[in-house]
């Protein structure tokens, strides 16, 4: 458990970056978040989790001062962000979901604009666009225009125009949403870099596989409130079984073959849209050698170890990234 | 939790004017051209056309061309400002999202809103002063209070600036900036002295002109232009006052539609 270590080691050092309590958001009639409770170490990669609509990215922009807390308290770098909202920006980096590029100005113009809003020195930005375009690999396209990088290549330069001020935290909402495998991979390894340089990341996604991947901690959100929390170790551990059956066959085969799964798995689950049956155990052969007994004809079995997505199954009754 | 009047920050605002500089200076040639070619069709047309018809010593004394070329002075800042606030406004509110990215800095929303109105400000007073370097060249300007027409200019585009953002602030569809050009600005271009002194019609007619914005602006230009008398001064105090009084207003209301 590398990522739970260094989040404890981080955590005494680095003190809480982020922290909201009983924080709360209304859009008239509706409650977007209902008092959620939340602390971020500095130096840790820290997921908020969940479905759209769940009340992520209203979170997120709280904690950037594009929308006003109905509720609740919220300090951002040490800092109550609605009396300090300028300073909290000026401290924090923000990759939005929407790309809002500059897209009158060229890419690198768009790095040195944005450094102006930071009141940075003109040499410094001009130094520090040259650095972040290298470490987006966009530096090739400096004098290109917006409208012609790809998808992968903007969210990039999203990233880099968040670096300008060389933030102590920097705000990812949903960064990979909308990119092929491959553009995906690159930002989760720039990602991963900066990380490893110390920065405080916080990230919103709906991809299990990225929270996985990067997250040192993360809370799992579903209509405004945080119904887990944990490492992602800590979460597949404490709330499903490390292994897991999933059998595909007709209706009524499944029928038959469910009161014996329940039987012998720690516990069974629908599969979501597909006709399947999830069961979650610590013994996957005791269970195959009952299937194989009861001869009910199945059509596929896949025999995987459990993840977050299980413990989002587990929790909401739902597939995630739907 | 809103929490009061928000007050924009001059740092803040300048950043957002320069922005729209930089971009300015990429593009100047292709966008000022339109707006630099209409007032000397009008000019033309109006002003050597129906002045032609207008003998007998023009109006109170003048041609009819150097009665009117002030006005569009005053007309143009009008128009300049109005795209500015309006379309170029929305463009960026709605589509671009180029406000959405500045205020995650520290440029707050209501900085945005203030730099807005100084670029809207800026933009009429280099156009108007690119046409006041073509009346000067006619001889149809030759006061020397001319060189205070670029500042008068700056003060008038921020007016039209602050009329136009509050209408922008207020709808939703691009489609509904056509009543505002149809029933606001194109009335105002019509009737505010540009084109016959509004002072001589029986009233309710003066009376009325002297509360639209428009007016005021012309009353300026053409005092400038020919060179003043102090009753200008109250036209002045008029637009500054309309200007802060009104400025705060747009500020409030798209700091909301931005921050929410």
């Amino acid at each position: 458990m590398g990522a739970e270590t260094r989040r404890k080691s981080r955590g005494r050092t680095g003190g809480s970056t982020l922290s909201g309590r009983g924080l709360r958001k209304s859009y008239g009639d509706f409650e977007a978040v209902k008092g959620v409770d939340f602390e971020v170490y500095a130096g840790e990669c820290f997921g908020f989790l969940g479905p759209n609509g769940a009340g992520k990215t209203s979170t997120m922009k709280m904690i950037y001062a594009a929308a006003v807390p109905t509720g609740g308290e919220l300090s951002v770098v040490g800092l109550d962000v609605i009396r300090h909202d300028r300073e909290v920006k000026r401290r924090i980096g923000v990759v939005p979901q929407e790309n809002n590029l500059d897209e009158g100005l060229k890419v690198r113009e768009n790095l040195l604009v944005y450094g102006r809003y930071f009141d940075l020195p003109r040499k410094l930005v001009l130094q520090r666009a040259d650095e972040l375009l290298d470490f987006v690999q966009l530096t090739e396209k400096a004098e290109a225009k917006v409208e012609s990088l790809s998808g992968g290549m903007k969210r990039r330069l999203l990233i880099a125009r968040a670096l300008v001020n060389d933030p102590d935290l920097v705000v990812l909402d949903e960064p990979t949403t909308g990119l092929d495998p491959q553009a995906r991979h690159l930002v989760w390894d720039k990602l991963r870099e900066l990380a490893r340089e110390g920065k405080t990341l916080i990230l919103t996604t709906h991809y299990m596989e990225e929270a996985a991947r990067l997250c040192d901690r993360l809370v799992i959100m579903e209509g405004g409130d945080i119904i887990a929390r944990g490492s992602p170790g800590e979460l597949v551990r404490e709330h499903v079984s490390p292994q897991v059956l999933e059998f595909r066959s007709d209706p009524a085969s499944l029928t038959a073959l469910r009161p014996i799964l329940e039987e012998a798995a720690d516990s069974v689950e629908e599969g979501g849209s597909v006709e399947a049956l999830l069961a979650f155990t610590r013994d996957a052969d005791a269970i195959m050698e009952r299937v194989r007994e009861s001869g009910i004809k199945v059509e596929n079995i896949v025999h995987r170890g459990s993840g977050l997505e299980d413990v989002f199954m587990r929790l909401t009754g739902r597939r995630l990234a739907d | 939790m809103q929490g009061g009047i928000k007050i924009p920050s001059p740092r803040g605002a300048f950043r957002v004017w320069q922005r729209n500089l930089t971009i300015f200076k990429k593009y100047w040639k292709s966008i000022m051209f339109p707006n630099f070619v209409e007032p000397l069709l009008y000019l033309g047309a109006l002003g050597l056309g129906l002045g032609t018809f207008i003998r007998q010593g023009g109006i109170n004394g003048q041609d009819y061309v150097a009665f009117i070329a002030p006005g569009l002075l005053a007309s143009n800042a009008m128009f300049a400002a109005s795209f500015e606030s309006t379309f170029d406004t929305f463009v960026k509110l709605r589509f671009d999202k180029v406000y959405d990215a500045i205020i995650t800095t520290p440029v707050n929303a209501e900085d945005v809103v203030a730099g807005e109105y100084l670029w809207a400000g800026t933009r009429s007073a280099l156009y108007g002063t690119a046409f006041l370097v073509v009346l000067v060249a006619l001889g149809l300007v030759s006061s020397p209070w001319a060189v205070l027409v670029p500042p008068a200019l700056l003060l008038i585009g921020i007016m039209f600036s602050v009329m136009g953002t509050l209408f922008t602030s207020l709808i939703h569809q691009i489609d509904y900036f056509s009543y505002y050009f149809t029933l606001v600005i194109t009335p105002l271009f019509l009737v505010s002295g540009i084109f016959f002194p509004v002072d001589d019609f029986p009233a309710p007619v003066p009376q009325v002109a002297w509360f639209t914005p428009l007016y005021h602006a012309v009353n300026v230009c053409r005092a400038l232009a020919s060179g003043p008398s102090p009753v200008v001064l109250v036209d002045v105090a008029w637009i500054l006052v309309f200007t802060a009084v009104l400025a705060l207003v747009p500020i409030q209301i798209m700091r909301r539609r931005l921050v929410s």
